[in-house]
């Protein structure tokens, strides 16, 4: 703006880049390379780094093992014993095959499916459930509060694992049985940080406008509590993703995932596992590239996007 | 205090008894007769019906748990299927591996997370922290059993440095113990550099640094002692949940602790013994839990146990 804004009825504004000695008059001393050096400017950079990065190593895995029924793979279950035990790189077989002669990369990408089927099955069921127990203690309170308190120390306080095995030896490997089991451990930290955030939301003066304007208590909680804290809670769950996956590989590793010949990525590990000894070490570490690739993808894109939505709440840390 | 010590007490005693309880129905519901496995080849089902009585396992699921009871008040926890010992006994001889296990882990995690993560916490938004952060992301993102593999097969079975599982000499507990703090020095040194990026932007430094004191001491004597509970608090709960046994990588490196033990008690549907072991760990957990929550007023004198925040 060059000119003074003249409003009519108003006392004349002068335009202040025109008055001598008047700080708009001069250069800024901040300049656009301070800005950009500044530490909001770097944070921001830097999210938007782990974000790329995330995804990138997150996509490595994903998109090939969304593609696996689709590329010209050698069947994951069943191999040929004349070629067993292949190093990797060779003919046919990218990441050589196991002792039966399956081919190992069918069968990490038909093995990735499973895992994230379970993965995201199991992060919707406990999001859904730790979203709506952690929104009813913290919206609620009372006795409400208390039960679902309790039982997220009582659920803490359990050998979790040592659970999951007895539970998943009790109802049978199936996917469906695995995936609870996964919910069941997982559902504690949504909970727990729908509550805290529920817990500051419900004495912002909307929703006190909203309880003076005649409103449910529901429907305050699902229209207008909720959706402001959803965006906190889902980056969690999207961290949980990767949760899902190690604890799902863990239990297929200790014998207690989808059998065999069905290949998962815990499984795969724990076949190789009395191999490695014997010189074929890619059984064991090839696979286990997968799961940390995956892991670290998600694990940074959540990362990242934790760092946004906190610096959208003003939050420094 | 007496009254707040004596309600956490109690609070433990109950929550022990669930777990048990909670594992004592799942166990006696799950498939699988442990009679079969302790029978000779081929059983008779008369032979399997004298070791299901020998074992108590003829009577019903109440009457079983009602017994069970009855030994428990009386300190007898049963004795092992598998080692025909008290199963108590069995999981204390194991028990001492773990411990160690479990110390050296947390003394490890705790020497180089709390540096890392204040190192990290002072030089926050720079390209090297970033580094770091992307590195304690990926130590938090490996599967534990794999990493106990990669370093098995670089350190055991390539370079012969240490014996490749057991417990053979003392340097049996490094690679368990590399294994097990990589994950744990992930997940603490991110929560140290959270805790301490508050903490260094906080009013009460400024006043400190305006008057001239030192930046070794505004780290450490301020800013980190008031971060220091909550990051006690973290290594506290962590080193109570090893105790539950740090199941995988005691499997992965055969390391004779009470993980190894539950897992192999579980294949042979050792009842006894599953429940022994979960008693003394889940005790063993809420005891240094409850350890950790006594030493708050000591670290903090703001706090004050058995108020409503505590």
């Amino acid at each position: 703006m060059t000119t003074s804004t003249n409003l009519p009825g108003h006392p004349q504004v002068p335009n202040l880049a025109e008055v001598p000695g008047s700080i708009l008059g001069r250069e800024s001393a901040v300049t656009k390379v301070l800005l950009r050096r500044s530490a909001a400017a770097r944070r921001a950079r830097y999210s938007t780094v782990k974000i790329w990065v995330g995804a990138i190593c997150a996509g490595v895995v994903v998109i090939p093992v969304v593609l696996a029924n689709v590329l010209p793979l050698p069947d994951p279950i069943v191999g040929a014993l004349s070629e067993s035990s292949l190093p990797p790189f060779s003919a046919g077989h990218l990441l050589g095959t196991d002792p039966n002669g399956r081919d190992l990369l069918s069968r990490i990408l038909h093995g990735g499916q499973t895992s994230l089927v379970i993965g995201f099955l199991a992060i919707f069921v406990s999001g859904l459930f730790g979203i709506v127990a952690g929104a009813a203690a913290g919206y609620f309170g009372g006795w409400v509060d208390t039960i679902i308190s309790r039982l997220l120390e009582a659920q803490m306080a359990l050998p979790l694992l040592l659970m999951l095995l007895l539970v998943v030896a009790l109802f049978g490997p199936s996917i469906p049985v695995i995936t609870l089991v996964i919910a069941f451990a997982q559902w504690p930290e949504p909970a727990r940080i729908t509550r805290a955030l529920v817990l500051v939301e419900r004495e912002k003066p909307y929703v006190a406008a909203a309880r003076v304007l005649g409103l449910p208590k529901l429907s305050i909680l699902s229209r207008h509590v909720v959706p402001n804290i959803l965006q906190q809670v889902l980056v969690v769950v999207l961290l949980l993703l990767a949760q899902a996956v190690l604890l799902e590989s863990a239990l297929s590793f200790l014998g207690a995932g989808v059998q065999r010949p069905y290949p998962t990525w815990g499984g795969i590990i724990s076949d190789g596992r009395e191999l490695f000894v014997t010189g074929k070490p890619w059984l064991v570490t090839v696979p286990g590239v997968a799961i940390a690739l995956l892991v670290v993808g998600v694990n940074l894109v959540g990362d990242g996007l934790r760092d946004r939505v906190r610096r959208a709440k003003g939050d420094q840390t | 205090m007496l009254m707040y010590v004596l309600k956490r007490v109690g609070q433990t005693v109950l929550t022990a008894f669930l777990a048990v309880a909670t594992v004592f129905v799942l166990l006696r519901m799950a498939p699988g007769d442990p009679a079969a496995n302790y029978a000779p080849p081929n059983p008779s089902s008369e032979q399997l019906e004298a070791i299901r009585q020998q074992f108590g396992l003829d009577q019903p699921v109440p009457v079983q748990f009602w017994t069970f009871l009855q030994h428990l008040f009386q300190g007898d926890v049963g004795t092992s299927f598998f080692f025909k010992r008290p199963a108590l006994d069995v999981v204390l001889e194991r028990l001492p591996y773990t411990i160690t296990l479990a110390v050296a882990s947390i003394v490890v995690t705790a020497l180089v997370a709390i540096p890392l993560g204040v190192w990290m916490a002072r030089r926050n938004n720079t390209a090297p922290e970033l580094g770091a952060n992307i590195g304690t992301i990926a130590g938090q993102s490996m599967p534990d059993f794999w990493i106990g593999f990669v370093l098995l097969i670089l350190f055991a079975v390539n370079l012969h440095w240490f014996a490749p599982s057991g417990f053979d000499s003392p340097a049996s507990i490094i690679l368990p113990t590399v294994t097990i703090a990589i994950l744990q020095i992930a997940l603490i040194s991110r929560l140290v550099r959270r805790e301490m990026v508050v903490n260094l932007a906080s009013p009460y430094l400024t006043v400190a640094r305006s008057r001239g004191v030192s930046e070794r001491a505004l780290t450490w004597r301020y800013a980190f002692a008031n971060a220091a509970l909550p990051v006690v608090t973290a290594l506290g709960t962590r080193f109570a949940a090893m105790l539950n046994g740090v199941v995988i990588v005691e499997v992965v490196f055969n390391w004779p602790g009470v993980g190894e033990l539950v897992v192999n008690a579980l294949k042979q549907r050792d009842f006894p013994l599953i429940q022994a072991t979960v008693l003394v760990t889940v005790l063993l957990a809420l005891a240094v839990q409850l350890l950790v929550d006594l030493l708050y007023p000591l670290m903090d004198p703001r706090v004050r146990l058995g108020e409503a925040s505590a």
